[in-house]
């Protein structure tokens, strides 16, 4: 009988599965994905797709107008992100704090818990001499026409920029493990020091004996079952949020798979005559940090394409679809990030698939409009001749579906990390978010399962 | 040309729907003749098997449609992000997962020796960098 099962290992369930590791917990890790590293990651756009993302690629809303990007692989969605760290603003903690009515969502409650995941990772901000020429152009655009912008801070030890390393190459797992992913920011040498995990292992049930827990699981398709005195759920907001549903909880938890949001994003494209090389290079190092656009509830990301996703964004084919491509070297990428309403609900259907509602308000259309015309006016300020605004949106940052909150009839998670009315099962990943922050999400996903692992070491339960 | 999870006929559906997306031109040689799809198990073979049993069942219908009706599929499916009604979101799903499936194996590294010509990464540009230790 173990102490402890995590279930999951992206940002919170790494950081969980480390601290308690660390702390000398009874504890087992289990993760649906396979373990890979630095060699083993794939080395092609398709491959990434097809072995590292849930359902071979992408997953759909039902309407099938926005997709939704999630791994399965040791170190979660972390393995594929661009490891953009930033802390919230009071905007965000005072909008989570109204939805959750947990008043310890302030900076200055969780600045330690933000200390401790800042001190364990390394940490860079870009300066002017690390930008490439689409962040060269977005910038003095940006200038020119008074949309304030600022350097991203990126979670990475050693990208060998001077040597000429392209960091797109990272969007299908970091090959130098310089990407602070919580693989390699903490299950890396955790692993090799002897945690105990079981990969290719996906949580199907989970059975709430009073003081135990029972988890049904299937190991690469065989069933398997583990029982612990108290379990993690960190399978990100659709992995947790689903394991729930399938286990029946929504009878007590009204709330399960409501308040799903994602921060759309929609990319508009650039073509110019001078060749951009967008691809090359560090892939993101500045965007939006204007106030204004912050108030009005978007930003905009300085980003690129790797080909088969940016074939996908023009959405066309034939000659049309030729004439774009054969210009890929010569565009330029902005997208904007909506900070969406949360109207969004996870489901399962009879047959245990997956279904998403994520309605686009009218506040989000708004919003999406807004800044697709100021990305419009800084291509053309750069000098672009065209711009090509991809009609398709995609989700990358999957939050909520069981949120936290006081008021167990509005929400899942209680405001100490507990599912309401359960004191032995614990959830601290994106699926607590009670609404979009419009601020990327990991760091403070850390955080918060930063808190959880002091709160469980604290309170010495079972270690 | 042979998959472990596809059918034959599904096999010639993709590289006929192939060609109509991506056909010879310029500089861009056809779908077909560029063969990615040689490795498409690659990509197949990590789908869940319910998805890889629809994969076969709608190839294998679309592979005895004639020219005429496949373009029209191809055109409601590329227009489909704007259509509304009930059908809409069908071909949405059916543009995203056929037009994946092709760019993936045309805009790939992955290339039989037997193709010769001009490699499409290589027209495009694309030339990534991997500085591994
Ligand atoms: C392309 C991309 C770029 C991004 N860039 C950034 C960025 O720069 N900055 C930022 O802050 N965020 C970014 N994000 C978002 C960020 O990565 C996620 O918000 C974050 O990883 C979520 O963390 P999590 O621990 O909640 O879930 P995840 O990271 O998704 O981890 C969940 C894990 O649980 C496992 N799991 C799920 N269900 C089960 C089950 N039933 N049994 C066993 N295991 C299960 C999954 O396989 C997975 O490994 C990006 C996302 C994408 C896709």
């Amino acid at each position: 009988m173990y102490d402890y099962i995590i279930i999951g290992t992206g940002p919170s369930g790494g950081n969980i599965a480390h601290n308690l590791f660390k702390a000398g917990a009874n504890i087992l890790v289990l993760e649906a994905g396979k373990l890979m590293n630095k060699k083993t990651f794939p080395r092609t756009e398709a491959d990434t797709s097809a072995r590292l993302y849930w359902g071979g690629g992408i997953e759909f809303d039902t309407d099938a107008k926005m997709g939704f990007l999630r791994t399965r692989v040791v170190g979660g969605t972390s393995i594929v992100n661009q490891c953009l760290l930033d802390r919230f603003d009071d905007i965000a903690f005072n909008d989570w704090k109204a939805e959750s009515g947990v008043n310890w969502f302030t900076n200055e409650q969780l600045a330690k818990h933000y200390d401790t995941v800042e001190h364990a990772l390394a940490l860079h901000t870009f300066t002017a001499n690390e930008m490439n020429r689409n962040a060269q152009l977005f910038t003095q655009s940006c200038d020119k026409i008074g949309v304030k912008w600022g350097y991203l801070r990126k979670g990475q030890s050693d990208c060998a920029q001077e040597r000429g390393n392209d960091c797109m190459a990272c969007l299908g797992g970091c090959h130098r493990d310089s990407k602070q992913s919580s693989y390699a920011g903490y299950l890396r040498d955790d692993i090799a020091a002897g945690l105990n995990i079981q990969t290719e292992t996906e949580v199907t049930q989970i059975v709430h004996n009073g003081n135990t827990v029972t988890l049904h699981a299937l190991q690469q398709s065989k069933p398997v079952t583990f029982q612990a005195k108290n379990i993690v759920l960190a399978g990100g907001a659709f992995g947790t949020t689903k394991m729930l549903l399938q286990s029946g909880f929504k009878k007590q938890l009204p709330a399960l798979g409501k308040n799903f949001s994602t921060h759309p994003q929609f990319m508009s494209f650039g073509l110019f005559n001078e060749e951009i090389h967008a691809y090359k290079g560090y892939f993101q190092t500045v965007a939006s940090k204007d106030p204004n656009l912050r108030q009005k509830g978007y930003k905009l990301e300085n980003v690129f394409a790797p080909p088969i996703s940016a074939a996908m964004l023009f959405s066309r084919t034939g000659a049309y679809h030729q004439e774009i491509m054969r210009n890929y070297t010569r565009m330029t990428c902005i997208e904007v990030a909506v900070r969406d309403e949360n109207a969004g609900e996870i489901k399962v259907d009879n047959k245990g698939k997956l279904t998403i509602d994520k309605p686009f308000t009218a506040q989000d259309r708004r919003r999406r409009d807004e800044g697709r015309e100021l990305i419009a006016n800084i291509l053309t300020n750069e000098g672009a001749k065209k711009v090509y605004a991809s009609p398709f949106s995609v989700g990358l940052h999957l939050m909520g579906g069981s949120v936290m909150g006081t008021d167990s009839a509005k929400s899942v998670v209680d405001p100490e990390f507990r599912v309401h009315g359960y004191k032995n099962m614990f959830v601290a990943d994106s699926s607590i978010y009670p609404n979009a922050p419009g601020i990327n999400p990991s760091l403070t996903i850390m955080a918060l399962a930063q808190k959880l692992s002091d709160q469980l070491i604290g309170a010495n339960h079972g270690i | 040309m042979a998959s472990n999870y596809l059918s034959n006929s599904a096999l010639k559906a993709i590289n006929r729907i192939g060609d109509m997306m991506i056909p010879r031109n310029g500089e861009f040689p056809s779908f077909s003749e560029v063969g990615g799809i040689a490795y498409i198990d690659d990509l197949v073979s990590y789908a869940p098997p319910a998805d890889i049993k629809d994969l076969n069942l709608l190839l294998t219908i679309l592979a005895f449609m004639p020219n005429f009706v496949l373009r029209w599929l191809l055109n409601r499916m590329e227009n489909s992000m704007e259509s509304s009604g009930p059908l809409a979101p069908i071909f949405r799903m059916l543009d995203v997962g056929l037009r994946g499936l092709i760019f993936s194996c045309y805009y790939t590294e992955k290339i039989p020796a037997s193709y010769t010509g001009k490699k499409p990464l290589d027209i495009i540009g694309f030339d990534l960098t991997r500085v591994e230790d």
